[in-house]
């Protein structure tokens, strides 16, 4: 995952890059949506673009061959001076270097298949809540190059506001106790979920973290976990501080521990914002060298579908 | 059956309320049995809320509550103490109705209402607990009920009483969102199935009375713009507001819903967009409109809030000086600084004009008596603001729907004292 060459990223946007691997949703609103380019690595700091036709989308590509390129999650009247807000996607982002709990050892800030693997499962999660719960549909995947990115653009909820849309990252990251943790479907199974899968990620390194956890106590929940993720399972949660060393006070540290960290998993200032723009499905993600794409299939997306030609001829 | 006007009396927003309001005089010229019953509104109990089937105590009702909500909109702003009481007082008003005619067998005609604006569907099934092919769990069926039942804290309870608390209707989610922007309704709350929230009658009571009450100050909201468009409200409308502000409970121990949201120190993070670019200094052509027609104007009145009469002194609102020289105009005057080029330093005289706008006459040393020599120009709308000086308009979503910018600063308040975070 090595940066991109200013010669590779001509390679790819002069042999590689195709408009048919735009996606739909971009391309039929393509006029209405800002873009952003960063054309040398130091940020996107060239904003407030607007391509009237794909065609000039790719000149512009071809020939500045930029080290990254975005695109709004909203629909303006006028894009390139952002007025005439119409609507948004609602979007979230799960950067695999980001996730809260890793069963990898990548360094901080850095990926490895591993770690984009566990950002794939938790989109699909997050996807599923989406559809099985909020009833949305048009639920589309893209892989970011470090993570993946889900854009969902049912109508119903593209003119939903950042209080709303809080709400959604709250209910589908299951990051708010829920006053009955024990029934079968909603919230309250969504929630048993998400804390079951953060406490399965958990070792005694993390749980020792959780303040007020004496280390055997620690020690216990960990010889013990599986009896443990059962009651979190079950929605048994009493079960949990009926351990040995588990105070009423020491449980509810634990349970606003995990919480805290279920929150993590997607960066939900992105979800909230509804100006955010991200990376453009199609284009290079030149830090790392991989194609930003969008993902038809999440359950059976591979890592090699994301490399570009280029990094298969570094070694000849 | 029910007369088809008495839907007004449910949704004072449908077509045939507005058809009402159309049809009557005026409603600063209402008669005092009208004027009487809008103040009276705030605190109405039980029957009381209940209104007769004949056309003239439903129209009485309508006129009655479109002059409670400029009744308020005159003498407050947007989200203003009293716009919550009356939108609370609303709530509670159109609750009963519905509770009342649920009672006498009208469940119908009042989904008929509900359905105008809420996509609303039965749960199937002679036990109704399947919703579009998909079986509610007997456990949670039950949950849903005494979830309900210990909200409304009652233990024991009658077979006359039950229906009211076992899950029988699906609303779609998304027709929720002003009540989740509102915080009136939360998202991880509801019991979710394919995008629809499974509720009771009583909670479809609580949902749909709850959206009229934020349809309530966001017409208290358009009001007011519109006073701010075409001059100060009339007598009449103002003695009204007036008469409903004296029946605000006393701040010390205020429910949460009618806590003072606004009163304070200003939140620069909730300005609105055109304010934020003016506080950040304009050139040559913006300066005047910038500073002190936009600028004096909404600190003003931002700080100030004023409310319990029309707003024509700034001395009726604020009891030290120093909250006009330090909190209104400092800020002002550095803004004027960042200008390019400062806008006092090539007219100094606009120095004096700020203090003039906020209505203390021409003068550089302002003092409280003095309040009220000229006239406290109220904040323009954001259509004088376009045509006056496009640069300054970057509108947000929320812009799209606001007509002024204070407006857009109460609301943000507003959220975010519902939500319960603090500053």
């Amino acid at each position: 995952m090595r940066e991109a060459s200013p010669d590779e990223r001509r390679q790819f946007y002069s042999e590689e890059w195709n408009k048919r691997e735009l996606p739909d949703f971009i391309l039929h609103t393509l006029s209405l949506r800002e873009f952003g380019f960063d054309l040398d690595g130091t940020g996107p700091s060239h904003r407030y673009n607007q391509f009237m036709t794909v065609e000039q989308l790719a000149e512009y590509l071809q020939n500045r061959t930029p080290y990254s390129t975005f695109t709004s999650v909203a629909l303006y009247e006028q894009p390139s001076m952002r007025k005439g807000w119409m609507k948004s996607e609602l979007a979230f982002d799960i950067d695999a270097k980001d996730l809260p709990l890793k069963s990898c050892n990548c360094a901080s800030g850095s990926v490895c298949e591993l770690c984009i693997d566990e950002a794939r499962r938790i989109a699909m999660e997050f996807a599923e809540t989406m559809s099985k719960d909020l009833g949305l549909h048009n639920i589309n995947f893209v892989y970011s190059g470090r993570g993946f990115h889900i854009r969902v653009i049912d109508d119903a909820i593209m003119t939903l506001e950042q209080t709303e849309r809080a709400q959604i990252v709250e209910y589908i990251t299951g990051s708010v106790i829920p006053t009955d943790i024990a029934m079968a479907l909603g919230y309250s199974q969504v929630f048993r979920e998400r804390l079951a899968r953060t406490f399965e990620g958990m070792d005694e390194q993390r749980l020792s973290k959780v303040r007020g956890f004496r280390r055997s106590v620690i020690q216990k929940l960990m010889a013990e976990k599986e009896r443990a993720l059962g009651a979190i399972r079950r929605g048994k949660l009493d079960e949990l501080s009926e351990f040995e060393g588990i105070g009423p006070k020491t449980f509810r540290q634990l349970l606003e521990f995990l919480v805290r960290l279920n929150s993590e998993f997607t960066d939900g200032k992105v979800t909230i914002d509804t100006k955010r723009i991200l990376r453009l499905p199609s284009s290079l993600h030149s830090g790392v060298s991989m194609k930003c794409m969008l993902v038809r299939d999440i359950g059976r997306f591979k890592l090699e579908d994301a490399v570009p030609k280029f990094v298969h001829e570094r070694g000849h | 059956m029910i007369a088809p006007e008495y839907v007004a009396t449910l949704d004072p927003f449908v077509a045939e309320a507005k058809r009402l309001v159309e049809t009557s005089p005026p409603l600063d010229s209402m008669p005092q049995e009208i004027v009487d019953r809008a103040i009276a509104r705030v605190k109405w109990a039980s029957r009381e809320m209940v209104v007769e089937p004949n056309a003239e105590a439903i129209r009485a009702d309508v006129l009655s509550f479109y002059l409670m909500c400029q009744g308020v909109a005159a003498v407050s702003y947007p989200y203003s103490r009293e716009a919550r009481l009356i939108s609370e007082a609303t709530k509670e008003t159109i609750k009963y109705r519905m509770y009342d005619l649920f009672k006498r067998g009208h469940e119908e005609s009042c989904l008929d209402v509900v359905k105008r604006s809420l996509k609303l569907v039965q749960l199937e099934g002679g036990d109704g607990a399947k919703l579009g092919g998909i079986e509610i769990p007997r456990e949670d069926f039950y949950k849903i009920r005494d979830r309900r039942l210990a909200q409304d804290g009652i233990e024991t309870i009658d077979d006359r009483l039950l229906p009211q608390y076992l899950p029988r209707y699906a609303v779609r989610w998304t027709d929720l969102a002003p009540l989740l922007r509102h915080r009136r309704a939360e998202l991880t709350r509801l019991y979710l199935v394919n995008g629809r929230a499974v509720i009771t009658p009583r909670d479809l009571w609580d949902l749909f009375s709850n959206f009229i009450a934020v349809r309530t100050e966001e017409y208290v909201a358009s009001v007011y713009e519109r006073f701010s468009d075409v001059g100060a409200p009339s007598k009449r409308l103002a003695e009204v507001g007036e008469r409903i502000s004296s029946l605000l409970p006393p701040e010390l121990g205020l429910p949460e819903r009618f806590a003072r949201v606004p009163m304070g120190k200003l939140r620069l993070e909730f300005f609105p967009p055109c304010v934020k670019i003016a506080m950040g200094g304009v050139g040559p052509g913006l300066r005047n409109y910038a500073i002190t027609v936009l600028l004096t104007s909404f600190l003003s009145y931002a700080r100030a809030s004023p409310s319990g009469r029309a707003a024509t002194r700034i001395g009726d609102f604020i009891t030290d000086i120093s909250v006009v020289r330090d909190e209104i105009a400092a800020p002002i005057f550095e803004a004027a600084e960042r200008c390019k080029p400062p806008f006092f330093k090539d007219q100094p005289q606009e120095k004096g004009n700020i203090y003039y706008h906020l209505g203390f006459g021409m003068t550089t040393e302002p003092r409280l008596e003095d309040s009220g020599i000229s006239k406290w120009y109220r904040v323009p709308n954001c259509s004088k603001i376009q045509m006056s000086a496009p640069p300054l308009c970057d509108p947000d979503e929320l812009c799209r729907k606001i007509k002024n910018p204070l407006t857009y600063y109460f609301r943000k308040l507003s959220e975010q004292a519902m939500s319960g975070v603090g500053g």
